[in-house]
């Protein structure tokens, strides 16, 4: 018998639903590459405790080109895991759901409503504001 | 385990209000890295003058526990929705609990032996 289980396939399959879905996954792919970055970001800060030149082997890796395109989607990625996130905690304690109501054609759900859709939009946005200024100083004078 | 008791809606106020604490702490932690070029806040001598002021040790530590608790959890919770049997959670449980006390420890050593520098 189908389970019904997709599993990851499943997961990531943004067909048959709309933006909400691509929220949902943007939050978990944002949300365990920022778990990767902070677990890498502990150990290459622990390079300070054996001295300055072992410190400044490891600012080299980052202080690159690629370090620093690698440093704006993690701002990127941040920013969108954030602001998704605070959307979540109002969705989750009711705020901006809608009211309820009979299903009628289309069946539009009320949830998925345009408060949800601009709050993603909003994040994606701010993502991309906040790529900008992370250029800015990554790249300015003195980054 | 008592932490392996709590109820699921408990665990995920625990998510949201880490979620936000880790917020304000973090924005000090980069606004740390702003007060002068990026650059120049990353010189050694500079790092190592901000891990002996207490305030920011402090700010440091929590980072390091707000976060852990608050990633390892997720990631918790995202295994947790591939596979449902009481196996699976009790283990997923347990080896995300033993890696997040991993990170707290191997981040507090950076944060005594700097401190200690």
């Amino acid at each position: 018998m189908d389970s019904g289980r997709e599993g990851i396939g499943g997961w990531l399959n943004p067909t048959r639903y709309g933006w909400e879905r691509v929220s949902y996954w943007l939050q978990r792919l944002t949300g365990l590459g920022l778990l990767i970055y902070f677990i890498g970001h502990v150990y290459e800060t622990s390079s300070l405790t054996n001295g300055i030149n072992a410190w400044n082997s490891m600012l080299a890796l980052t202080q690159t080109l690629g370090g620093h395109i690698f440093l704006l989607f993690v701002i990127g990625a941040s920013t969108f895991h954030t602001v998704n996130g605070i959307r979540l905690i109002f969705t989750e304690s009711g705020k901006g759901l809608g009211k309820p109501g009979r299903p009628d054609y289309p069946y539009k759900a009320a949830s998925l409503n345009y408060k949800q859709k601009s709050g993603i939009w909003v994040a994606v946005l701010l993502a991309c504001i906040a790529m900008l200024y992370g250029g800015m100083v990554l790249f300015g004078e003195g980054g | 385990m008592a932490l392996l008791k709590l109820r699921e809606s408990q665990i995920m106020k625990i998510h949201y209000l880490t979620a936000i604490a880790a917020l304000f702490a973090v924005a000090v932690h980069i606004l740390f890295r702003l007060i002068m070029p990026f650059g120049q806040s990353l010189a050694y001598p500079n790092v190592i003058a901000n891990y002996h002021n207490i305030f920011y040790v402090l700010l440091l530590e929590s980072i390091l526990i707000l976060i852990s608790i608050h990633g390892f959890n997720g990631l918790r919770v995202i295994l947790l929705e591939l596979r449902q049997t009481p196996w699976w959670e009790s283990t997923i449980t347990i080896l995300v609990l033993i890696s997040m006390i991993g990170v707290i420890a191997y981040g507090t050593r950076t944060i005594v032996i700097a401190g200690g520098l």
